[in-house]
């Protein structure tokens, strides 16, 4: 059985390879989605990436979610450290949900310390660098095994 | 040349069973230990795997071995990071290790941002690479030493 992932990218993630490579990496968004996809296949996910610098499109793909994905991967980017709206979305999705930032924001400047994702999520990952999707993907299958054991 | 890996468990990791608000009602430290074995083994990396139930052995181990190896991962156990009388003692060893200018990944079995107990906690970690890990159950352990392996090979390359 093939389950559904939605992969979602907040605002600036569309200018990954380019903004900040020293902490960002020079992978572009597209490029980390298909050696994402592809690794998925072999893990029976099927991995639907996204991107918008909206804050309310995000709203609008966690919703899509409910009932159809069985898990969201999302980056919120800066909406991170302010969005209600976000977190919000987030707890009235059901199934397995990951906070992924690729570098560590408790690392840099303070405005960037607090996470409004933090709490509605199930799981963290951080300061893996862009690493962290294809690690992320590599663990998923089983991750959604043990939060299907919890419920 | 074989990479070292030190992984560190603070106190009150010995006995999963009476984690508090455990969902992961069916771990063992022993069963933790037994994926990071098997996973280094698939890697090749020497792992060095360790557990205390005393505070000050904890952060001299942070402070002192994490000298002589390659990457370390530590689970202070949140208490030993959020609580007052700790807190700053943590933070002084994690000084320590993020001036060796290796990867280190901090990880928590559950999510500590869902604790109430925990809302509050601080990770103002200083300068250096440091990851952050929570809420993969044991799977955190063996996603944080693929994702040091990653590092390994990079640097080896550079």
């Amino acid at each position: 059985m093939t389950r559904k992932i939605f992969v979602l990218n907040g605002p600036n993630l569309n200018l990954l390879g380019t903004r900040e490579p020293e902490i960002y990496g020079s992978k572009t968004l597209e490029s980390i989605s298909s050696e994402c996809r592809a690794l998925g296949v072999k893990k029976g996910l099927d991995l639907e990436f996204r991107q918008s610098n909206h804050e309310g499109d995000l709203v609008d793909w966690i919703q899509e979610a409910i009932g159809v994905a069985d898990g969201i991967v999302i980056n919120a980017g800066a909406y991170t450290h302010t969005s209600v709206a976000i977190h919000d979305a987030l707890r009235s999705f059901d199934g397995y949900k990951i906070e992924l930032h690729i570098s560590n924001p408790h690392l840099r400047e303070p405005f960037r310390h607090v996470s409004y994702v933090s709490s509605a999520v199930d799981s963290i990952v951080a300061g893996l660098g862009v690493d962290a999707y294809e690690l992320l993907v590599d663990i998923l299958a089983d991750a959604l095994d043990g939060q299907a054991r919890k419920n | 040349m074989k990479h070292t890996v030190l992984i560190l468990n603070g106190p009150g990791l010995a006995d999963l069973g009476d984690y508090e608000g455990n969902r992961f009602s069916t771990l063992t430290l022993e069963s933790i230990s037994d994926d990071c074995e098997t996973r280094c083994n698939e890697l090749g990396i020497d792992l060095d795997f360790r557990q205390t139930e005393d505070y000050d052995e904890l952060f001299r181990w942070i402070a002192k071995d994490s000298e002589d190896f390659d990457g370390v991962i530590i689970n202070p156990a949140a208490r030993a990071a959020a609580a007052p009388e700790t807190a700053d003692s943590y933070r002084s060893a994690i000084h320590l290790v993020a001036q060796l200018n290796k990867p280190v990944i901090e990880v928590h079995i559950d999510n500590i941002y869902r604790r109430s107990a925990e809302n509050s906690y601080s990770r103002h970690e200083p300068e250096g690479d440091m990851g952050f890990i929570c809420g993969f159950g044991k799977l955190g352990y063996t996603l944080a030493i693929s994702s040091l392996a990653r590092r390994f090979e990079k640097n080896a390359a550079a």
